[in-house]
Order: structure tokens, then sequence, then C-alpha cells
């Protein structure tokens, strides 16, 4: 993909402390792509999510072609091409978060939230109307044992109830 | 009752266990330290593979064997330890590396020393922040102790490790996937031949590892082969002449979720039964055991009638099933398994890499066969045909009656076997995710089909009693055995 068929809203360049960061990421590989995920979370980090800016500045910084950056930021579920909310509520729905009724921890979201669920290719259809919360179901979060779990941006909430939904949704809330 | 021996979860909750001064006094690092000095590097290997270790990741391959596939004039190698954790049902690598990420950088150094490995990329799942947080702690604290780095313990040995997070994609657990991800591409698994202990990432020999195999390393060395070797049983494999020992030896950190009052992880000795592992775990939530996952959702199911199977990775293999990730999924009598295939079926459609052609079109066809079935929309045909089952002489055949074509459960198990064939076990496909699908895929609808068939009977889901739920054993057996010769069928 040529460059002009890119619109570029914003540019982005890393701050100084995700600068440094990526500086000593670079080192710790044999060639400068491997260092690709690494860098893609810290950029997600800063923008809040692979904007197109995002992925060309990614791409000069790793010597590889935008379109190569394109190829892995829509392979894997973590990175968003679209703004989400403040809060990204993951909701683990495989089966040993089912059989401990994940199902209505979900419901319970939703009709707190008032939103449906986001999918991946549509993260506004499960972000609320302020901003603030974005709600994903998303596959086994190898917390089986305290099952059902959600995940708030990098927290786990482990062995939820409706009561304890509400608890956290009021302390995110203050 | 069968206690847990813990080994590698011993110091787990000590405090501040994932300090290098308290690892230090737990004798942390020691084991390492003996084995730099009382042993050449081909030693260590040796110990490894007399040890019998086995992968704990899910292929349950032998660790030693695995080494000596490494070329050893090849350099450098690297040693990529699997930290990606997302079967669904395993959690046992998540609190190592949450609460006693030392251990795993101990076992790290073991495996280099004894490869002469000198990088290692630990492939954290994106989602253990935690985790990463507190592995890269330890990581620094190594390196600030001299036990990473340059010249170590001034034994000329550099090792360096790094951490490298995922970012959500289960298939890069596999292996390979695991490689492609990490050299910052698509987590698309490659074929194989050349396998990464020849070829991995960089395009340089590989050691792929679990973080659980890793953790055993520091005991083998530590306490010696004989001692690790007491744990578990080995049996004697008979296809060979004369028997060769099949170890399955050591501890498993099984992780058991579900249907039981205490789900968690217990370290038990390889080779007890399922219902002992449910009576550790606090017993059954519910009155009756309906079915049992026993090695992550990949894994074929067990009926109530196999409860007595040891979960060691032989013991399983004969079972038709595997010890896999060693997740164990308990469901009880409440649980409708056309719901829990779909679920499960859900999560595969949705984790193809989409690479293949049968994987990625049979497993969402897979899916909505088993949807339609769930919403009351599956489909029979009017006509009847002659019964397959157990014949006369015990094996699978006419058995003379005749019965009704579920239309929609002779295509589910012709999609998943296309797929990759569960009697042949040959697949059409990269990688083993194939298998992955139609093993549970055919198994539910094989050893529930009474409960398949009442759904598509009553147009709704139909939940029926575990012993009517369930297929015989014998039917069942007949079934795993009908294009086995029959001098063969026993072995
Ligand atoms: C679809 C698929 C997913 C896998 N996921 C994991 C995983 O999450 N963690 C893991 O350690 N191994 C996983 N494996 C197994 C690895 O391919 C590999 O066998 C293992 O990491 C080797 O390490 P070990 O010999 O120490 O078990 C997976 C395999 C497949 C086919
Ligand atoms: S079998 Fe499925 S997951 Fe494996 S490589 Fe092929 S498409 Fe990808
Ligand atoms: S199924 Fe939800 S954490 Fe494993």
């Amino acid at each position: 993909m040529s460059d002009a068929l890119i619109q570029i809203e914003t540019p982005f360049a890393f701050n100084e402390e995700n600068q440094r960061e990526f500086d000593g990421l670079i080192g710790r590989y044999p060639v400068k792509e491997a260092a690709m995920l690494p860098t893609l979370h810290l950029a997600q980090r800063q923008a809040g999510y692979i904007t197109p800016a995002v992925m060309k500045y990614v791409a000069e910084q790793l010597e590889v072609s935008v379109m190569k950056v394109k190829d892995v930021v829509t392979f894997y579920p973590m990175f968003f091409e679209e703004p989400v909310g403040e809060y990204v509520i993951r909701i683990c729905h495989t089966l040993p978060c089912a059989l401990r009724d994940c199902k209505g921890v979900l419901e319970h979201l939703k009709a707190k939230l008032a939103t449906d669920v986001a999918s991946e290719t549509n993260l506004a259809k499960g972000t609320t109307a302020d901003g603030k919360f974005t709600l994903m179901k998303v596959e086994c979060l190898a917390s089986c044992d305290v099952a059902p779990v959600i995940m708030v941006n990098d927290d786990l909430y482990k062995n939820l109830t409706p009561e304890k939904v509400d608890e956290l949704l009021a302390k995110l809330a203050s | 009752m069968v206690q847990e021996r813990r080994i590698l979860y011993e110091h787990l909750d000590v405090p501040d266990i994932n300090t290098f001064d308290v690892f230090r006094q737990y004798d942390g690092y020691t084991r390492f330290e003996k084995a730099i000095a009382e042993y050449q590097p081909d030693d260590v290997a040796k110990m490894v593979m007399d040890s019998g270790l086995k992968g704990r990741g899910g292929a349950g391959f032998s660790t030693g064997l695995k080494w000596s596939f490494v070329p050893k004039d090849i350099k450098p190698c690297y040693l990529c330890c699997n930290a990606d954790e997302s079967e669904p049902g395993t959690f046992s690598n998540r609190y190592v590396l949450e609460k006693n990420p030392h251990l795993l950088i101990e076992g790290i150094l073991i495996c280099c020393y004894a490869m002469g490995i000198e990088t290692t990329y630990v492939y954290i799942r994106g989602e253990f922040t935690l985790g990463k947080k507190m592995l890269d702690a330890a990581i620094k604290e190594a390196y600030e102790k001299g036990y990473l780095g340059k010249d170590i313990r001034g034994t000329g040995l550099n090792v360096d490790i790094y951490s490298h997070p995922g970012a959500g994609a289960y298939i890069c657990g596999e292996e390979t996937g695991l490689i492609e991800s990490l050299e910052g591409k698509r987590g698309q698994p490659r074929n194989k031949p050349p396998f990464p202990a020849v070829e991995g990432v960089f395009g340089k020999p590989t050691v792929v590892q679990n973080v659980e195999t890793l953790c055993n390393l520091p005991f083998i060395i530590g306490n010696g082969v004989e001692w690790y070797t007491q744990m578990g049983p080995t049996y004697a494999d008979t296809r060979a002449n004369p028997p060769t020992p099949d170890p399955n030896t050591g501890t498993k950190l099984y992780c058991i979720s579900g249907d039981v009052n205490e789900p968690g992880v217990y370290e038990l000795d390889l080779g007890l039964t399922c219902s002992e592992l449910i009576e550790v775990a606090g017993g059954l939530r519910g009155e009756e055991v309906k079915a049992v996952i026993p090695g992550g959702s990949s894994a074929p199911i067990l009926t109530h009638y196999e409860l007595d199977t040891r979960l060691d990775f032989t013991s399983l293999t004969l079972a038709k099933s595997m010890l896999g990730s060693g997740g164990i999924i308990v469901m009880n009598e409440t649980r409708n398994i056309v719901d829990c295939l779909l679920n499960i079926m859900k999560f595969y459609a949705h984790e193809s890499c989409g690479q293949c052609t049968p994987c990625r079109w049979g497993t969402p066809w897979v899916r909505d066969i088993v949807q339609r079935i769930a919403d009351g929309n599956g489909r029979k045909d009017t006509m009847t045909r002659p019964k397959f089952g157990v014949a006369e002489n015990g094996r699978w055949g006419d058995t003379g009656e005749t019965e009704e074509i579920y239309e929609d459960l002779d295509l589910l198990e012709s999609v998943a076997n296309n797929i990759a064939n569960v009697d042949t076990m040959t697949w059409n496909t990269i990688c083993v995710f194939g298998i992955a699908v139609s093993w549970p895929a055919v198994s539910y609808m094989r050893k529930f089909r009474p409960e398949f068939e009442a759904t598509i009977q009553e147009g709704k889901l139909v939940t029926l009693p575990v012993a009517e739920a369930t297929v015989s054993p014998e039917e069942n057996y007949a079934y795993q055995q009908r294009f086995v010769p029959k001098e063969f069928a026993d072995l």
C-alpha cells in the first residue's frame, strides 16, 4: 500500500519514555521486525488504538512495509483499530466459565452498562455512550479455577457475581 | 485418599518467593549451580532423557529426545519458553509466572547450559500482564545478581532471557505459530518438517518448551534421576520387541475446573484416576459425573464409564484421549453435552488461523451444525437404514436392526473427519489444531449420541439423565476399534 492511500489524521511518534523502552526492545532480536508485537503494544498504550498513523510509524521504526504491520494488527484480537472506552472489560465465555454462569454476569454487565457486546470488527457496538467502557467477549483467560472471570484493562476479577459486578462498576465510575 | 505431592508448587505460597533473596533461602539457583559444578552439558541432557520427562504443554513428547534432535554444530540455538497458556481449562503456568518466576529462570538456565543456548525468549500470552511484570522483575534481579548475562558466576556461560508478549491469539501456543509470532508475523503455524529443533526461530535450531516442563529441570538435577523416576508409573510398551519402558514420571500440575467443589491446581504424581482427582478437588458439585474433559478442550471427552482411566500420557492415549495440557473440566448431570460442544466449537471457529481451507471453513461449519442442532433445527431424514453397532461377534457391524437417519449428525462427523480424521489420525491441515477440532466434535457426538438425537427429535435442547445420555462402553469400544483388524484389536 502506498502512503498516499493511507489517510493520516494525527501523526504519531513515541513519547520519550516509550522511545526509551522501544530502544531497549529492538536490541533483543537479530531482526528488527521481531519487535513487532511489543512495539505495537507500546504504541497502543500511548495512542489508545492502532491508527493508520501508528501503523506507518511502527513500519518505519521496524523497517518493514505498512502492509506487514496491518497484516499483524488484523490477526491479533488484542490490537484495536477503532477507539475503545477508557476501561476495556473482557469477559471470558469459554466452557469452564460457562459452567459457572458467565452468561448471567454478561447479561448483568450488558444491562448495567446499557450496551451490547463488541465484535472484533465493530468495537463501537460494545462501547458505552460516554466512551467510558467497552465490553467484549474473550476466550479462556487461564483462570478457570476462579471462574467466572473478567479483565478490566490489565486487572483480573475473579469469582464474579452480579453483586460483585455492581461493586466493581461503582468503583470504576467514581 | 491420594495425597498431593508439591514439588514445583512447594514454595508457591511463601511470601515474597518472587524475590531473589527469598527464593535463594529455599535452595533457589543451587540446582543450577550444582549442574554447572558437577555435570558436563551432555550429562545434564542425559539426566533429562533418563528421567523420562515428557513435555507438559500438550503433545507429551519426551523432552530428552527433543533435545537430542538439535544439531550441535549450528549456532546460535534458541530456547523459546511457551507461556502462551490458552488451552481452555489450563491455568498452572499463570501461577508460576505470577508467584515463583525465579523457578522458571532456573529451569531455563539449566536447559541453556545443557544445550549451549545463549538466548531465550519467554512467549507470554498478552493477557498475562501481571505474570509478565513479575517475570520481568525477576529477570532484572537475576541479571543484577549475576545469574543472567555474560560470564555467569565466572563460568564463561552467557545467557540472556527476554519476555515477549503475545496478543490474544490461541494458535500462537502451537510451537511453529509461536515462532512465527515471535518473528513479528501473523501466528500462522508452519509446515513440519523442518521441525523447530532443526530450523526454528530466525532459521536457527530452536527448543520450544512449556513453562511446567522447564520448572521440572531444577528438581531432576537437584534430587537426581532415581528420585524423579520413582514418581508416577512406568509402563512397558509392548509394541516393541523386547518391550521398551514407557515412563510417565514426575508430578503433574493438574488444573481442575467446572463442577467440582474446590477447583484449582493440584500437584500430584502422574497416574491417578479421574475419580481420585475429583475426590482431591473437593468432590463433585452435583449428584453424578456426566462427562470429564481430561486434557484441555482439545481432548476427546470421557464418560462416567471411564472415570477409572488413569490421568497419565499413556493411559489416556490408550483410552483414545490425551492428557494434553492437564486441564480437567468436569461436568455434572445437569449439563447438556450439545451445549458444551457448541461452546467449544465457537472457541475453535474463532481461533482458527485461517491458513488451511479444511480448518478455515470446516471449523465454522461444524460450529454451525452444532448451533443448528442446539437451536432445535437439527435435520433428520425420513428414511431408515441398517443400524450399525455392536454386532453378534462383539465388533462394530450390522446389528440386524434399522435406525433413523440423523442427517446433521452424519454431516457433523463427516465434516470434522475431513478436517482431521480421528480414526486414522491423519489431518488435512498444516497443524494439529485440526485434530483439536475434530476430536471433541466426534467424541462428544459419538459418546453422547442419545442426547444429540433427542435434541434433534424434540426440536429443543434436551438434557437426558446421565445413564440414558451415554452410549455403552461396549458400543464405544467397538466403534473406536472398527477399522482395527481383529487380531490387533486389543493392542
Ligand atoms: C493448537 C495448539 C495450541 C497449543 N497451545 C499451547 C499452549 O498454550 N502452551 C503450551 O505450552 N503448549 C501449547 N501447545 C503445544 C506446543 O505446540 C508444544 O508442543 C509445546 O509447547 C512443547 O513444549 P513441551 O514439550 O514442553 O510440552 C499447543 C499446540 C497446539 C497444536
Ligand atoms: S490447521 Fe487451522 S490453525 Fe492450524 S495452520 Fe491450518 S488453519 Fe491454521
Ligand atoms: S474458561 Fe474462563 S478463564 Fe478459562
